[in-house]
């Protein structure tokens, strides 16, 4: 008996220790795609809980029929964007997609839902996915 | 000198320093936050463009009203419509705040290729009612853009995906037609709250 709660109790432990998400996103803003344009911005942050570097090689959503992760840069007076072949988050450090900076780029919606969810993949892993709601009207802009 | 005189000195004297200092504040200009404001104003080089409507502008399309000038393009998520969001919302609360004359927002496309008048039109009036956004023939567009030291070059892609560099200013035109002041970035709305009543005061 005692030997099966020990097992029980080295079960239970595992499980609390896998139970919280690897990757945790949070932050997240998505604009709508504007009327008869074909692409849009994410931005979000993402926390790597996990003991190990967390690379995202792709993300994915079956709103867009491309997602790419780009970087802006506004240097020398000069506005450039690039993608960014992947993106590394170190163990326990956040990394932060915001506005003039790296973003995920949303190319030609499939649609006009006003939810989306993203898929992001370290290799062939899926490992999070992301609900999330359009955001931003642009005509009534937030100084937020 | 008595001493009822030597008083009425040292208050004339202290008057006249404080005439002074009043005057010279005064006189100073406000500081700005981040404007580049050019000695002399530059008339805007020839050129012939297209409005969104399809209808000519020129140089001299820009005279009675103050414009603020942004060079970018449609098919830029992140940094033109930020920097569109907040010469809108800068343009908004001068509004609130009774400023006039309001300048109007210009969004000049540096990617002619794709950015017909229509599409151009949709794109600005995503942020606001009273926008104008110009394209046209590529040359013309250059003798815009080299006239006022404005850089873009588009960049490999795969067909019609690709980005184009540009630069990241945003250029005040006065009512006379001519470029004025220059917002090198990065842009805020604050700054521009702040600048474009004082530049349009010391006019």
């Amino acid at each position: 008996m005692r030997i099966l709660l020990f097992i029980a109790a080295l079960l239970v432990g595992a499980c609390g220790a896998e139970s919280g998400p690897a990757l945790v996103a949070t932050d997240i803003v998505v604009t709508r795609p504007m009327p008869g344009m074909g692409m849009s911005a994410a931005y979000l942050s993402l926390t790597n809980n996990s003991g190990r570097i967390v690379s995202i090689t792709r993300v994915t959503s079956a709103q867009f029929e491309s997602v790419e992760l780009h970087e802006s840069t506004i240097e020398d007076g000069v506005a450039r964007m690039r993608a960014v072949p992947k993106l590394e988050i170190p163990a326990g450090a956040t990394v932060t997609l915001q506005r003039g900076g790296k973003h995920l780029m949303l190319m030609r919606p499939t649609g006009t839902a006003d939810t989306l969810v993203l898929h992001f993949y370290d290799g062939q892993d899926l490992i999070l996915t992301v609900d999330a709601t359009f955001q931003s009207d642009f005509k009534n802009p937030s100084t937020n | 000198m008595g001493p009822k005189n030597f008083i009425v000195a040292i208050i004339l004297a202290i008057a006249l320093a404080t005439g002074i200092f009043v005057a010279a504040r005064l006189q100073a200009p406000a500081a700005l936050k981040a404007a580049f404001v050019l000695p002399a104003p530059m008339p805007l080089p020839e050129f012939a463009l297209v409005d969104q409507d399809g209808d000519a502008v020129t140089a001299t399309s820009f005279r009675e009203d103050w414009h603020l000038v942004f060079f970018g393009f449609t098919h830029c998520p992140d940094i033109c419509p930020t920097t569109l969001q907040i010469l809108a919302a800068a343009r908004s609360e001068l509004a609130a705040a009774g400023e006039e004359p309001l300048p109007r927002i210009v969004l000049v496309s540096v990617d002619p290729e794709r950015d017909t008048p229509t599409l151009i039109g949709k794109y600005v009036d995503y942020f606001g009612d009273d926008n104008l956004g110009i394209t046209g023939d590529l040359d013309e567009l250059r003798k815009l853009t080299s006239g006022l030291g404005i850089y873009f070059e588009k960049q490999p892609g795969d067909g019609s995906d690709y980005s184009v560099d540009h630069s990241a200013a945003v250029l005040l035109i006065d009512p006379n037609g001519e470029f004025h002041a220059l917002f090198g970035g990065p842009h805020s709305i604050e700054n521009y709250v702040h600048d474009i009543p004082l530049i349009m005061a010391n006019q």
